[in-house]
């Protein structure tokens, strides 16, 4: 227990308070768990057994004891999975490294330089934050439908990149805010320039940043629907997200074939949150999301 | 190599939503080759800003800046080859200790194999070759400051500049580290000029002390003559622990005799000072240390509020009869309590006085020059 915290004034003993403390702890734990778990769990039952087997006897079947790759395989065989897995993969790792790149330039040009505007600016990119992609989708829509973009790989990146840069660059400008100037000032006084300084020791420095940045930005782009709905239109473009979707839709494609691919969609963010969470957890408690 | 540090009609303004703030006013001196100066002056009289403008961080709004003979007034501050040790240490976190100490060879492009020799001769004088490969993080405060000097000094400057460098560190720290940044200084062919407002450290390292009321030069000199001569109360209340005793005064004559009175005491003083100035409000300054209980020339009444011990001596907080605080120190007061009535005696040679402004109109000498005046 953190020093001061505790039984100044209460009613109840501090023991008896640091046991009822862990006991909530513990409980709403347990039921945060249960309510995620649950439904992980049952994409997965179903996922891995066949059809047949979920479906006996008229109830859901979700005890695994037989263990198929059936439903991959008609994934595989019947469907466009492996391009629209592909197409997620090209579009998330161009606005990862868009929005990314943009939130450090922004960000450390926020930090660093007095300009006019620039309270204007800021106010503006959080503004910006507040929007429902749904509002910005239209008047995208609109602009690569003039600039004749609409259907392609670079459409769907600059949209992406458009809902997650206001947080990112605004999660950057929080996180330079931390990295002391004098740093960069004792680099330059050494006879390091500017643009030196920038490779050496601001990135390094503000690694932690930039990784949830692009944690952030990779979430909301292999996550999107709307936008590659609105962007793109033909079967071979559709990100992953939408052709799954589009699964419900087709009579030989049933619950699954949907699990077993959205077994395939949750595989990417596992990966990242189990490798990247202590640089996950760093940024954000620099941007005031503990 | 060490060059003088030149500062012509100084001036750095800082503009906010339309006030003026002057952080400093007209500042011009000559800081020699190779000495050792220190910017001394309470929190906020512009010190750090003139450290800042003289590195190159900070532009002064008017004046001119030069390295000898070269003005560096629009020089960035990687042209001018100054060190720079930061209050906040300002280590690289992503750096070993070796990197760190060597990252300003390396930008200069000294190879790899030139650059260890130094940074290990570097360590080795400042104790910390064990802690070369280590991390920033992984260092006491104390290893860490090291490191930054260690920094400075592989780079062999023309100017070392040092800004508190030690203001966080605890006061055994400060103690072995004053001794390491002199020793730096003895190695290094460089100007240095240390920041602090902790006027012990300015005492006891510099060869010259340069003293900042609210961005001005109130007074540039030796350490010694800062003392003995202040210009100022302003410089004789800074300088000392604890500060300068200022006890208010006039200007009396008597028969042609002139002197000092104040609350229990009139001072004898020179006519060619003094003879214009009858009836005029002064302050009468006298060092602590100064004021004596085996008597002297004149005599005070203290009444006793607080007694410090400092080791062997004491000190006494207290006032006069008429409520001007007044501290004395001495060995001899270890009884004193709370609201015993103290003589103590004092010397006019000791003696500081200062104008209503707060200027000196004379030290101590001056007053003994002429012989006692009879009464």
């Amino acid at each position: 227990m953190a020093l001061g915290e505790g039984a100044a004034g209460s009613i109840l003993p501090q023991s008896l308070q640091t046991r009822l403390k862990r006991i909530a702890v513990i409980l709403t734990a347990a039921l945060v768990a249960i309510f995620v778990t649950i439904p992980v769990y049952i994409m997965v039952a179903i996922a891995v057994q066949s059809p047949a087997d979920v479906f006996r006897g008229g109830t859901v079947h979700l005890i695994v004891d037989t263990l198929t790759f059936r439903n991959f395989r008609v994934l595989l065989e019947d469907t466009n999975t492996v391009q629209y897995f592909i197409n997620s993969l090209i579009v998330t790792a161009g606005a990862t490294t868009m929005s990314t790149a943009l939130a450090v330039a922004a960000g450390y040009g926020l930090t660093r330089f007095e300009f006019t505007g620039k309270t204007l600016a800021a106010r503006a990119v959080l503004f910006a934050y507040m929007f429902s992609p749904i509002v910005l989708a239209i008047p995208l829509y609109v602009i690569f439908y003039s600039l004749g973009l609409l259907d392609s790989y670079f459409a769907l990146t600059m949209a992406l990149t458009a809902i997650s840069a206001p947080f990112t660059i605004w999660l950057m400008w929080q996180y330079f805010q931390t990295v002391p100037i004098s740093l960069e000032e004792s680099a330059w006084i050494r006879g390091a320039s500017r643009t030196r300084t920038l490779w050496d020791v601001v990135l390094p420095v503000a690694r932690p940043g930039y990784i949830s940045a692009a944690i952030f930005s990779f979430a909301v782009a292999w996550n999107d629907f709307t936008m590659a709905r609105v962007v793109m239109s033909s079967d071979e473009m559709y990100t992953i997200t939408v052709g799954a979707s589009l699964f419900l839709d087709r009579v030989t494609i049933g619950w699954g074939e949907t699990m077993a691919v959205s077994l395939l969609i949750s595989i990417p963010p596992f990966l990242i949150a189990v490798f990247l969470q202590n640089y996950l957890l760093q940024g954000f408690n620099v941007g005031g999301l503990e | 190599m060490a060059r003088a540090i030149h500062l012509d009609s100084i001036r750095k303004e800082y503009r906010t939503a339309g006030s003026v703030h002057v952080a400093v006013d007209d500042l011009s001196l000559t800081i020699p080759e190779g000495s050792f100066t220190t910017l001394v002056g309470p929190s906020g009289c512009g010190k750090t800003t003139t450290l800042r403008m003289v590195a190159g961080l900070e532009t002064p709004t008017s004046g001119e800046i030069a390295f000898g003979d070269e003005d560096v007034t629009d020089q960035a501050p990687q042209q001018r080859n100054c060190a720079m040790v930061f209050q906040s240490i300002a280590l690289y976190p992503h750096m070993t200790v070796r990197q760190n100490i060597g990252y300003g060879l390396k930008v200069q492009g000294v190879p790899k194999a030139e650059r260890d020799p130094k940074i290990d001769e570097a360590a080795e004088t400042l104790q910390i070759t064990e802690q070369l490969e280590k991390m920033p993080s992984e260092l006491s405060g104390g290893q860490q400051q090291r490191v930054a000097l260690g920094s400075a000094f592989v780079q062999d400057p023309d100017v070392l500049l040092l800004d508190e460098p030690m203001s966080d560190l605890d006061a055994k720290l400060k103690a072995e580290l004053r001794v390491e940044v002199q020793r730096l200084h003895q190695e290094l062919d460089a100007t240095v000029l240390y920041v602090t407002h902790d006027q012990t450290e300015a005492m006891t390292m510099s060869d010259q002390v340069i003293l900042l009321n609210e961005g001005r030069l109130e007074q540039f000199a030796p350490p010694g003559e800062l003392f003995d001569y202040p210009v100022s109360d302003y410089v004789a209340r800074f300088i000392g622990t604890p500060s300068t005793n200022l006890l208010p005064a006039v200007v009396g004559e008597r028969d042609g005799a002139y002197a000092l009175e104040g609350d229990g005491f009139a001072v004898s003083a020179p006519a060619d000072i003094f003879a214009d100035r009858v009836g005029e409000s002064i302050t009468v300054g006298v060092r602590p240390q100064y004021l004596s209980s085996e008597g002297g020339e004149y005599e005070l009444t203290v009444v006793a509020e607080v007694v410090e011990q400092l080791g062997t001596e004491f000190v006494v907080h207290g006032h006069t009869p008429d409520g001007t605080a007044v501290d004395v120190v001495s060995t001899e007061f270890g009884g004193v309590e709370h609201g015993d009535e103290l003589r103590v005696g004092f010397d006019p040679a000791d003696l500081f006085v200062f104008d209503a402004e707060g200027q000196t109109l004379c030290h101590g000498d001056d007053l003994t020059k002429s012989p006692p005046q009879s009464h």
